[in-house]
């Protein structure tokens, strides 16, 4: 799926050089109320329910490490990564796998919303005085709300 | 590109370590045979080629002047060096395949090659010089004829003198030792006739046989055409065998006319007996011959390097694929899954109850299938140690030539197989130990080993055997063995003693040896002695989960044991919970597992929890506290106590209950992870248990270093 994203865009991207209009296409989740979202390119796959077996002398937002067909998968849990206070897992509750640069993470966020295709132009940096860790850039949807975007290479970056 | 390199790499460290080897056998015999004169020849062709191809300059200069240096050997005979030149020889090869060798590594790490390779190169010219000055000038001649033939050149510049003889000789039969002769005439109106004889010559070169052909110069004479023309080319050999080889690869050779096999009876009896005769003409093939004439020999050379090499290796070797590492791994890793899977399927929960008869047959035979395969993509990694113990030759004849100590190496087991990793990384502890007891375990003074009624060359013997699911590899020298007193001494002085001196045993005293900053010899040698001797040997041995032991008796020598399990992907361990979570602990760590009593458990100074086992008191971990887990049994009577061991930390861990044996793969955790130091958190990696859940690996040692850091 991811690649064929891939395709697509640079199709776009070379049928109108003099005016780029390159989109791309994002999944959105919600998290502590906030509407997140993830380059596609970036997604494996959506998993519900799956048994997380923790890990000990970790931060509390690394949940744990899951086993998907064969592949030990680090989770961490979205909202405890960005300090918010952590809930009950519920039945919306899902992990997103991500692979990030060739680094496989799975992340637990409160559910996941919808996938969409924004142009790249309109994703603005967020205001200085609102940063906020792990996003990198906002954009506004048509029924006044905002979606921010993750940024994932600060998600799997090495310290 | 960069299969080319690794090819090339692979290539050229294979042969080097041929190189090695052999030296090393011709060393022990103080002389080469011819056929160690041909490998060297051979071998040196190659690295040329294929290094030239590369454009590895310095690597193909070296190459280029070993290979001319032993072309010289191989026509003037190994009688025309006496003993002091042959001594030479063997320094000089052994410094050049170094010098080689470290150029091969600076391609390995990405380095620029070393630039200044003159003083070699005067060292093989002038080893040269030495060797042919004694030779008539006759003989100088022809060398400096062959030179020009390596380099390719195309200027003839062979006396006309010896062509006029060679002609003369070829006008009867040439003259020659060898039995029988194969006469070839090409097709006529061919043209460049010398360089479709050379081709020949070249291709008969890939077959490993010994021959010699007639005119000698067709490679870079085109006068020869004539001689070839009217009576045909010469390939002389030495028997029957040969012949019909070579018969084989000429009949392959693109427009060879005719040829025809005879017996050099005598010299005089020419073409009594043409065995066999056969005539070939594929006049639609001649247009292709000629384009690739054209082009240089050296090039062709350079071309086909791979051929070649795989053309030497197969007398000895068996036929041998490389395999990236990693292919294997994710294979050893796959059959670890379905290994796993097919448990989950047979012992399903949805079939308990139920009678099935032709499933269980089935289910029976997968499950042989199954471990069959798992045993073969175990046996796929495992390689023998023979490369690593071969290489101990070396270091013993080097340091022996240094330390100026009469010593052999035995060597016992090199077949015995083990994890390619696991091999790899026990190279350089062996290396240590081995350069260790040179110098240190080995006696100073030959009178020495007399006095002690010893024999007067020392002995060290390097020896690997299989037991279960180890391999022990020792290393043991008949030398003067260890002082104790003298190690305890030094230790004091050191400051590492953390008892009186008194109240150490044999065995702790040796132990002391393995402590980080001990080194027994006062003087720092080229060898050892930096101090960072065996502490970071103990450390590798460890880090591929084995052990390491020394032995030493006063006077008689030592042994250094290492005990290594065969692969590190596959572990026994014990299936213990606390709480939710299940742990695996490896068996080979475990010593004991047992239920204590309230009132055994007693409370040190510091307020931890210690109990008493065979008369020593060890402290007790608490898993679900160290981890905090939530478990109902925190009350040490409800649990089980599992008394652990790992290098010289000892102490027992309070688990909530055993789950059972079980073999494991090990999966190492998610480089993610290691963000968080997770592996000083005393996980060394996890496990998918048959049911899909995970199984966290303990890691004895850093758990304990884990519980310690806490507090």
């Amino acid at each position: 799926m991811s690649a064929a994203t891939l395709e697509n865009t640079t199709v776009l991207g070379a049928l109108d050089a003099e005016a780029p209009v390159s989109t791309e296409r994002f999944l959105t989740f919600s998290s502590n109320g906030l509407n997140i979202g993830v380059s596609t390119n970036y997604v494996i796959e959506i998993i519900t329910n799956h048994s997380i077996t923790m890990l000990p002398l970790v931060p509390d937002y690394v949940k744990g490490i899951i086993n998907l067909r064969g592949q030990i998968i680090p989770i961490i849990d979205i909202r405890l990564r960005m300090g918010k206070p952590s809930i009950d897992y519920t039945s919306s509750t899902c992990i997103i796998v991500l692979n990030i640069d060739s680094v496989q993470i799975g992340i637990v966020v409160d559910a996941v919303q919808q996938v969409m295709d924004i142009d790249q132009s309109q994703i603005s940096p967020v205001p200085v005085e609102n940063q906020q860790e792990l996003i990198n850039g906002m954009v506004s949807s048509g029924d006044r709300s905002v979606i921010l975007f993750l940024d994932c290479e600060q998600l799997v970056q090495t310290y | 590109m960069d299969n080319m390199l690794e090819m090339y790499l692979y290539e050229t460290n294979t042969l080097l370590e041929q190189l090695d080897e052999l030296l090393i056998e011709a060393e022990k015999n103080r002389d080469f045979t011819t056929n160690d004169v041909n490998e060297i020849f051979r071998s040196m062709h190659t690295i040329k080629g294929s290094s030239a191809m590369m454009e590895f300059s310095t690597l193909m200069e070296i190459a280029h002047h070993i290979e001319d240096l032993f072309f010289y050997i191989r026509e003037n005979g190994l009688d025309s060096m006496d003993e002091s030149h042959k001594n030479d020889l063997f320094n000089l090869m052994f410094q050049s395949t170094d010098a080689l060798r470290s150029e091969v590594e600076k391609i390995e790490n990405d380095e620029p090659l070393s630039t200044n390779i003159d003083p070699i190169i005067a060292n093989i010219n002038s080893f040269l010089q030495k060797i042919s000055g004694s030779e008539s000038s006759s003989s100088e001649n022809t060398n400096a004829d062959e030179k020009q033939a390596e380099s390719g050149d195309t200027i003839q510049p062979a006396g006309e003198q010896q062509i006029a003889l060679i002609n003369q000789e070829l006008a009867g039969c040439p003259s020659s030792k060898l039995p029988y002769f194969i006469r070839i005439h090409f097709e006529q109106g061919s043209g460049m006739e010398h360089l479709r004889a050379f081709m020949t010559v070249t291709a008969l070169n890939d077959l490993d046989l010994q021959f010699e052909y007639y005119p000698d110069d067709v490679e870079t004479n085109s006068d020869t055409i004539e001689t070839i023309v009217d009576n045909g080319f010469f390939i002389a050999l030495s028997s029957q065998e040969d012949v019909t080889r070579a018969v084989n690869v000429i009949k392959e050779q693109n427009s060879v006319e005719t040829f025809e096999v005879i017996e050099n009876a005598s010299v005089k009896q020419e073409e009594k007996k043409p065995a066999a005769q056969q005539s070939q003409a594929p006049s639609e093939k001649t247009s292709e011959p000629v384009s690739k004439q054209n082009s240089e020999p050296s090039s062709k050379q350079k071309a086909d390097p791979a051929p070649q090499a795989a053309h030497n290796n197969t007398p000895v070797k068996q036929s041998l694929i490389s395999v990236n590492l990693s292919k294997l791994d994710s294979l050893v890793a796959i059959v670890g899954e379905i290994v796993i899977t097919e448990s989950m399927v047979t012992s399903s929960p949805d079939l308990q109850n139920l009678k099935l008869d032709n499933f269980t047959k089935s289910a029976r035979q997968l499950r042989k299938l199954t471990d069959d395969l798992q045993d073969i993509a175990m046996s796929l990694r495992m390689v023998s140690v023979s490369g690593t113990f071969q290489k101990m030759n070396r270091i013993v004849r080097d340091m022996k030539k240094k330390l100026n100590k009469d010593v052999r190496l035995t060597i016992i087991g090199e077949n015995t197989e083990v994890d390619k990793t696991i091999v790899d990384s026990i190279g350089d502890p062996i290396m240590h130990i081995v350069r260790n007891s040179m110098d240190h375990g080995i006696e100073e003074k030959v009178e020495d080993r007399i006095a002690a009624g010893k024999d007067p060359q020392g002995e060290i013997i390097l020896s690997a055997a299989h037991t279960g699911s180890e391999v022990i590899i020792s290393i043991s020298d008949d030398g003067q063995g260890m002082d104790p007193d003298k190690i305890l001494a030094k230790a004091e002085r050191n400051g590492i003693l953390t008892k009186p001196a008194s109240e150490y045993s044999q065995k702790e005293i040796l132990a002391l040896l393995m402590l980080p900053g001990f080194s027994t010899n006062e003087e720092v040698t080229e060898f050892s002695g930096r101090g960072v001797g065996m502490d970071v040997v103990k450390k590798n041995v460890e880090s591929v989960g084995g052990t390491i032991t020394i032995t030493s008796e006063l006077g008689k020598g030592s042994c250094t044991t290492l005990k290594i399990p065969l692969t590190m992907a596959i572990a026994d361990g014990m299936e213990v919970s606390v709480g939710n979570s299940m742990f695996t602990i490896p068996i080979a760590n475990i010593r004991q597992s047992f239920k204590p009593e309230k009132d055994e458990v007693l409370l040190d100074a510091g307020g931890n929890e210690i109990i008493k086992c065979l008369n020593e008191f060890y402290p007790i971990i608490r898993v679900h506290d160290l981890f905090n887990i939530e478990t109902e049994i925190t009350n040490i009577e409800d649990g089980i106590l599992i008394w652990v061991e790992a290098a010289d930390k000892s102490y027992c861990l309070f688990v909530d209950e055993l789950l059972g044996e079980q073999q494991v793969v090990v999966k190492p955790l998610p480089p993610f992870l290691s963000n968080f130091n997770i592996k000083n958190s005393g996980i060394s990696g996890c496990t998918i248990l048959g049911d899909g859940d995970i199984s966290l690996i303990l890691d004895i040692r850093s758990l304990y270093a884990a519980f310690y850091n806490q507090y």
